[in-house]
């Protein structure tokens, strides 16, 4: 058995941290070298969650796309939403996954505008639906060493 | 290096009519400005009897840049700020020819042993003086929005605009930066520019120069905390003074002490001594609306970060970085402003 990605990843970042980046010079040298260490955790971070979190989001945007089809009065958009929810994820690679989520998320921005603009108690319930789905995929990507 | 210290002293040399033996000592790239190029150096000339050592800062525009912006600008704010209640370093050259050193490029006074970076600012020795770094920060701020931009001649350099029209202008640029440069959609965002078309803000109460980009990291302070210069003033402009203030108070900005603004004071005194020293009223509601807006600017500026980096225009390392660290957390940022994220 080889290393797995993600102590590879996070003891190279820990070998350029402390045993070459103190004898890098000059100054900008250093901290550009100390961000691409810190770029590497972050990558780690994201590598163990990388398909994981990507099929679980795009698996809520189509439970979301099945149930907003019969909320909104957009016939045209419905089509579209029941289609999308169709879909399934053909590839566990994370490129065909992203492709997948971008066409995923570029839609749910066009049910929530419209969305926003009904009155209907189901129209509010999926209103909210939405801004859960939103908190959720930003949970999702949360770094530990993101800003806030 | 060597080969740009040379060019620098030959480009200075035509800048300084008499000067004699003109040469440049000390070049080093210094870290930090992700949207320029920062060295330090030592501008060495005899004027005369005198034998004279300036000691210079030289931002160079690199190929790409986190920030798109006019380096007039940013030269004119630092001329029309010094020597007055807003502390800066003394502009001295901008060439905007890239046929001296490849790029368009500024020179400004140096002011030696001083700290920006907020790890550094927010640990001792100048934590001790958190306080006195916030009070003087927001205080500053209150005389950059109390300046009258026609008296320090900005009017007309900077592009004027209606107290009405303040809020549209910014939102409809940084929407624009999405749309040109987004790698992928951004459902967040999207959601809080379409609540803030449809909430604006009232007019602005005065059109004040904005800094753009007033945080903890962008002011140079010494180690008894007194703060000596505010730096990068690349996205200066006329506008809503709460711009500048709602842009200090961003969650992003809060160096890992959410509970302070800036990382310095709580919120309501960061405001407070900004009103005092402004002469201006922060109302709650159009103050939430400039908040909302920095997170739509702030994550404009990360997505263009991003695509710079993807697009291989810069692959300094910074840009990556701050994609990964900030893209979320600006996200984060806006759906607790909006109150759906503890």
């Amino acid at each position: 058995m080889k290393p797995d990605p993600q102590r590879v990843l996070e003891q190279t970042a820990l070998n350029l941290l402390v045993d070459v980046l103190p004898n890098v010079q000059p100054r900008y040298r250093q901290t550009g070298l100390g961000i691409a260490a810190g770029l590497l955790i972050s990558v780690r971070e994201e590598f163990d969650r990388a398909a994981a979190r990507r099929v679980e989001e795009n698996a809520a945007l189509r439970a979301l796309f099945a149930r907003g089809a019969s909320v909104i009065t957009d016939a045209a958009l419905a089509t579209r939403l029941r289609e999308a929810a169709a879909t399934r994820d053909e590839s566990l690679l994370v490129p065909a996954l992203d492709a997948g989520n971008r066409a995923l998320r570029a839609l749910l921005i066009e049910l929530h505008a419209h969305v926003e603009a009904l009155a209907t108690p189901e129209a509010r319930d999926l209103d909210a639906a939405i801004w859960r789905e939103l908190v959720a995929s930003a949970e999702r990507r949360r770094l530990s060493s993101g800003a806030f | 290096m060597s080969d740009l210290a040379e060019r620098f002293a030959a480009y200075a040399a035509r800048r300084l009519p008499g000067a004699r033996d003109v040469r440049v000592s000390g070049l080093d790239r210094i870290p930090g400005g992700a949207s320029r190029e920062t060295y330090r150096l030592v501008l060495h000339y005899a004027q005369g009897s005198e034998a004279i050592a300036r000691k210079l800062i030289l931002r160079r525009d690199p190929p790409g840049s986190l920030i798109d912006t006019e380096r007039k600008l940013e030269f004119g704010a630092y001329a029309a700020f010094f020597n007055t209640p807003v502390p800066v370093p003394e502009a001295i050259w901008l060439e905007e020819d890239p046929a001296h050193l490849d790029y368009a490029f500024c020179v400004m006074q140096e002011l030696p042993g001083l700290e920006a970076s907020p790890a550094a600012l927010l640990a001792p020795p100048y934590a001790q003086h958190r306080e006195k770094l916030g009070a003087q920060k927001w205080r500053i701020l209150g005389e950059i929005s109390r300046a009258d931009p026609k008296a320090l001649g900005l009017v007309g350099l900077m592009q004027d605009v209606a107290p009405a029209e303040c809020w549209r202008r910014e939102l409809d640029y940084w929407v624009g930066v999405f749309d040109a440069d987004e790698l992928e959609p951004q459902p967040i965002m999207r959601a809080v520019v379409r609540w803030l078309r449809a909430n604006p803000p009232p007019p602005a109460q005065k059109i004040s120069v904005v800094h753009g980009d007033y945080r903890t990291g962008n002011f140079l302070a010494d180690t008894g905390g007194k703060i000596h210069a505010i730096l990068d003033w690349e996205m200066a402009h006329l506008g809503d003074p709460l711009e500048d203030l709602a842009w200090g108070l961003n969650p992003v900005w809060t160096n890992g002490t959410p509970a302070l603004a800036g990382g310095l004071l709580p919120r309501a005194a960061a405001v407070g001594l900004w009103e005092a020293a402004s002469g201006l009223f922060a109302e709650a509601a159009a103050l939430h609306w400039w908040e909302l807006f920095s997170c739509v600017k702030g994550q404009g500026i990360w997505v263009s970060s991003a695509h710079e980096y993807q697009v291989g225009k810069n692959q300094d390392a910074i840009l990556a970085m701050a994609s990964y660290l900030m893209t979320n957390s600006q996200d984060r940022a806006a759906l607790h402003l909006l109150g759906r994220l503890a």
